[in-house]
């Protein structure tokens, strides 16, 4: 399935960027980031976005499925775990603001400086 | 620190130096001051664990961490105190050995009534104590275990808002969780050996705060006249402005939240520990 990869688009887009910038003021040039990292995303599952929080929303286990290839998605993309954690980020974040709650854990190295 | 900026100072902090070590002296110090506590009948129901997060191994670390749901401030406050209740000191034979130790000791006064003999034919017959005394037959003779319980942890409850405050008072900053989800707290109770009757509290996370100490701003409260009352419920009790303008000036109360800069603050944060914004 292919879809148009326009934020205006999808209500789900469209609340993810209110609510972020209401509290953390995004510059334009951040969400030319992170934009593609959801199209990518939602690409990788052949759904659009506004399905895939709907779907989150309504069935927890779909929401842990997409959690699971989130995981997955982002160990593809990414060199070094740095990067994948800040994918995933971009991700959660746009699940976490639509209402979808998911499970976030820091990196290793905030238990200690010096990492475990 | 004077108590009143203490209490006004206190925040619940959601956001600690994970690197930075709270030495023990200022953990002993707080539980020093929850060991004098107020509480019902001396019963000191509080029980405590500390744990600090980088002395354990790395399994029953991720067990506790993954009971508590990966929160984050629990990921990254170095100690972790675990309050736990036990119920054993509220039975009938416990209040009165306490209560016994009292009046010999002279804190309970015989002018009220209290002796051996009344604590005695109160609690174990159930006899009713005279006027100037406490109807403490009521309370305990027969009493049910959930009764005895909820004063366990009422006690407990009250020791833990103590242990806040103390770790505010030591520059620290501190925040109440649930120890775990309700169906992983026998787990928590296995890494810690904690037996199977007693009553999971809180767990207190103490450590430096990352986020600036007043995280914000003073958290919104019910307005004073909704809350208070005087004679008679709903009649509420006239807040005088030269008070509120004295406890100002001696910092009980401060500048609301969200203070300028914390929606900056927090994005910085979440990018600083990796989290999404």
């Amino acid at each position: 399935m292919t879809f148009e990869k326009n934020p205006d688009l999808y209500s789900s887009v469209q609340h993810w960027m209110e609510v972020v910038n209401a509290r953390h003021k995004l510059s334009a040039q951040e969400w030319e980031d992170r934009l593609p990292v959801l199209w990518s995303f939602c690409e990788s599952l052949g759904k659009d976005p506004d399905t895939i929080i709907k779907e989150a929303l309504d069935e927890r286990n779909s929401k842990l499925d997409y959690m699971r290839h989130l995981r997955r998605w982002a160990n593809d993309q990414a060199k070094g775990p740095q990067a994948t954690h800040e994918l995933q980020n971009v991700i959660r974040s746009f699940f976490i603001n639509n209402g979808a709650r998911v499970l976030t854990k820091p990196y290793p190295d905030v238990y200690s400086r010096g990492g475990l | 620190m004077e108590f009143l900026e203490v209490v006004g100072s206190r925040r619940s902090i959601r956001w600690f130096k994970t690197w930075e070590k709270v030495p023990r002296d200022k953990i002993q110090r707080i539980l020093e001051v929850v060991r004098l506590t107020t509480c019902p009948g001396n019963l000191q129901p509080w029980r405590a664990i500390v744990v600090e997060r980088d002395a354990l191994d790395e399994q029953t670390r991720d067990g506790l961490l993954g009971a508590d749901n990966w929160q984050g401030a629990h990921t990254q406050a170095p100690v972790w105190i675990y309050w736990y209740a036990d119920p054993s000191v509220t039975r009938p034979e416990s209040f009165q050995e306490r209560t016994t130790e009292l009046t010999d000791l002279g804190a309970l006064p015989p002018a009220y009534g209290w002796s051996k003999e009344m604590i005695e034919a109160a609690i174990q017959r159930g006899e009713v104590v005279q006027a100037g005394g406490p109807a403490i037959n009521e309370l305990i003779h027969g009493m049910p275990a959930e009764v005895g319980a909820a004063v366990a942890y009422a006690g407990t409850v009250g020791a833990c808002a103590c242990a806040c405050l103390a770790a505010v008072n030591e520059g620290l900053g501190t925040c109440l969780h649930m120890i775990a989800a309700p169906s992983k707290q026998d787990r928590v109770k296995e890494l810690l050996g904690v037996p199977e009757d007693v009553l999971p509290v809180w767990v207190q996370l103490v450590g430096y705060p990352a986020e600036d100490p007043e995280a914000g701003g003073q958290r919104p409260r019910f307005p004073f006249e909704t809350t208070f009352f005087e004679r008679s419920w709903g009649q509420p009790f006239p807040r005088d402005e030269e008070v509120v303008s004295q406890l100002t000036k001696e910092r009980l109360l401060q500048e609301p939240m969200p203070k300028p800069g914390r929606f900056d603050e927090l994005k910085f944060l979440s990018r600083m520990y990796g989290y999404p914004e």
